[in-house]
């Protein structure tokens, strides 16, 4: 902070700041990084570091002692432990299987609910609202509201299931039933997001271009998968990205709902990591879990990026 | 805004009205349950089929809640922890969104991608190493430390948004403040900053969404019943044999109501920080 003070007595400059660009410009440059420096400073301890020190520690022999953990030595087994671990296979698969289906489900329902209040002429304002509050809900109590809704006993899906003839089902403790509810508490908090997202690129699509497509005798369907997919693109693929990035650091939800089960049933990459390291206290392991997570979060985002830019390009 | 002729379309206008019932439907009908389960008796909580409507309504969990269970120490903790790193996260993130978008500096644009990439990290790679730097801070079970976590994280979404806000304002608003003889501190304080107010407000609600939510760090980090924030405090209400959702849900509706009022104010900042925020640059 004091970098900032000592920038405020220099800068109110002396000379006039018109007519000398040359210095000027160095001159704001300086001031720029100045300005710039305490984020850096907060973000590179608090982000970057971790993240350098996350990897350090999943290539040590880390063992715990009273006063911290010991890194000795450099070691590529935490890696190989994890790669042939069964929990581990098993967490990557039901990770990327449960993005795949909870992001498409969440884009197709949140498409035709951003279509739907796209015509509404009446209230949109009071359903936009409705829709910002899943959105801005803890998902701890959106965990806890399913929690309550699939209880086996006196749960309303019970009720529910049991009024279709399917008697009572033990949601949570089955493997696909509790995936599947996981799912939908998922797509109830998160479709909502994607529908406001397409709603807001909808609104900015040219009016003309379907006038045109009118006139040419278009029928609904048509015009929505010939000209409002295509133009829309860009915005699908903005809600995509999004979606895919959070879903793979899916948490919250099954630590609450779930606990991981039954046995390993939701267990996600990052429950595995987090367990791994805070319940089993096996550091390496867990930070080798972590950093494979995080390099394959990262490459989905570069890899999402280029297809995004691609397809900018192509608007231009 | 797209003007279509839907002439000979009155049947479709009624299925809008039908489909966004619908939606209406889907979404609403949970946020009922949380709110109306709030009201009910322990009893009735656990009637078999469920009661669709609270009778008697009772207000006994909202007691319980801040009574037994020690919700309004979580709500402090939330509070506390969420306006102050949601203040740091301005200040710094506008200075630096300042510069970023105004100010001529060489590697902006490497710096950009590099804040992005970050913010799309997932907390669980960096959540061992930070317990570990925390604990030899001291700083497990206090206020600083979440603070620290959540400035970091926000900031460089934060940056971006102001950044993009920032550029959007014309140069020649400068140049008056450097004719009146003003330094840059004070241009950015009395003539930028009112002009990039609506970022502040988008970046200002998503970093106390994103602060008031939070679970994971604030599980490892702050564990012990004093320091929990929300979200940890009602995961670990009860016991492990019984889950008291009557007083989870009295507590859940105070912790949504915050939120729910400020988001519901400033919806047209969160939208615009959902949509344009992001995609400019």
């Amino acid at each position: 902070m004091t970098t900032i003070s000592s920038a405020a007595e220099q800068a109110p400059v002396s000379a006039p700041l018109v007519g000398r660009p040359d210095i000027n410009r160095k001159r704001m440059a300086r001031l720029g990084w100045t300005f710039t420096s305490p984020a850096l400073i907060i973000i590179g301890a608090v982000t970057i570091f971790p993240i350098v020190y996350s990897v350090v520690i999943s290539f040590s022999n880390a063992t715990v002692s009273g006063n911290g953990v010991a890194l000795n030595g450099f070691t590529t087994s935490n890696y190989s432990l994890v790669l042939k671990n069964s929990t581990w296979h098993y967490a990557l698969g039901f990770t990327i299987i449960y993005t795949a289906i909870t992001v498409i489900v969440e884009l197709v329902i949140g498409t035709m609910i951003a279509l739907v209040l796209e015509r509404l002429t009446a209230g949109r304002g009071f359903m936009m609202a409705l829709l910002l509050i899943p959105w801005s809900m803890i998902t701890v109590i959106n965990a806890e509201l399913w929690g309550y809704i699939y209880q086996g006993t006196y749960g309303v899906a019970d009720a529910i299931l049991n009024a279709v003839g399917l008697g009572h089902p033990d949601v949570l403790g089955t493997p696909t039933p509790a995936i599947i509810g996981l799912m939908i508490a998922d797509i109830w908090k998160t479709t909502p997001f994607v529908a406001i997202i397409v709603l807001a690129g909808l609104v900015m699509l040219p009016g003309d271009v379907y006038e045109a497509a009118e006139v040419d005798g278009s029928s609904g369907w048509s015009t929505f998968w010939r000209i409002t997919v295509p133009l829309l693109r860009p915005t699908l693929a903005l809600a995509l990205i999004f979606r895919v990035l959070q879903a793979f650091g899916l948490f919250d939800l099954p630590y609450v709902l779930t606990n991981g089960g039954p046995g390993t049933a939701t267990t996600s990459l990052a429950i595995l990591g987090y367990d791994a390291i805070f319940k089993n206290l096996s550091y390496g392991p867990g930070a080798a879990v972590a950093t494979t997570t995080a390099l394959l979060v990262l490459l989905g985002c570069l890899l999402s990026l280029r297809a995004f830019r691609v397809q900018v390009g192509k608007e231009d | 805004m797209r003007n279509r002729k839907r002439t000979g379309w009155h049947r479709i206008i009624n299925g809008v009205n039908i489909s966004a019932f619908f939606v209406v439907l889907f979404v609403g009908l949970p946020l009922y349950w949380l709110i109306a389960s709030s009201f009910k008796t322990p009893d009735n909580l656990g009637d078999s089929p469920p009661q669709y409507f609270p009778n008697p309504v009772t207000l006994t969990n909202y007691r319980d809640a801040f009574g037994p269970e020690d919700f309004g120490i979580y709500f402090r903790n939330s509070l506390i922890i969420t306006l102050v790193a949601t203040a740091l996260v301005l200040i710094v993130g506008t200075m630096a969104g300042y510069a970023l978008g105004r100010l001529p500096m060489r590697g902006k644009f490497t710096l950009m991608v590099t804040l992005l990439i970050i913010s799309v990290f997932p907390a669980i790679a960096v959540v061992a190493p930070l317990y570990l730097l925390l604990r030899d801070l001291g700083w497990l079970n206090s206020y600083q430390g979440l603070i620290l976590v959540y400035t970091a994280f926000n900031l460089p979404f934060a940056v971006w948004i102001l950044r993009n806000y920032m550029l959007g304002i014309p140069k020649e608003m400068e140049e008056t403040g450097r004719i009146d003889g003003a330094g840059p501190i004070r241009t950015l304080w009395t003539i930028i900053l009112p002009m990039a107010l609506p970022g502040l407000f988008t970046a200002g609600i998503f970093c106390f969404t994103a602060c008031w939510t939070e679970f994971l760090f604030a599980l490892t980090f702050n564990s012990a019943n004093n320091y929990r924030t929300i979200p940890v405090g009602i995961a670990e209400f009860g016991t492990v044999y019984t889950v008291p959702y009557g007083t989870i849900f009295a507590a859940s509706v105070v912790a949504v109501v915050p939120i729910g009022i400020l988001v519901f104010i400033f919806r047209k900042f969160v939208i615009s920080g959902l949509t344009s925020g992001a995609v400019k640059g």
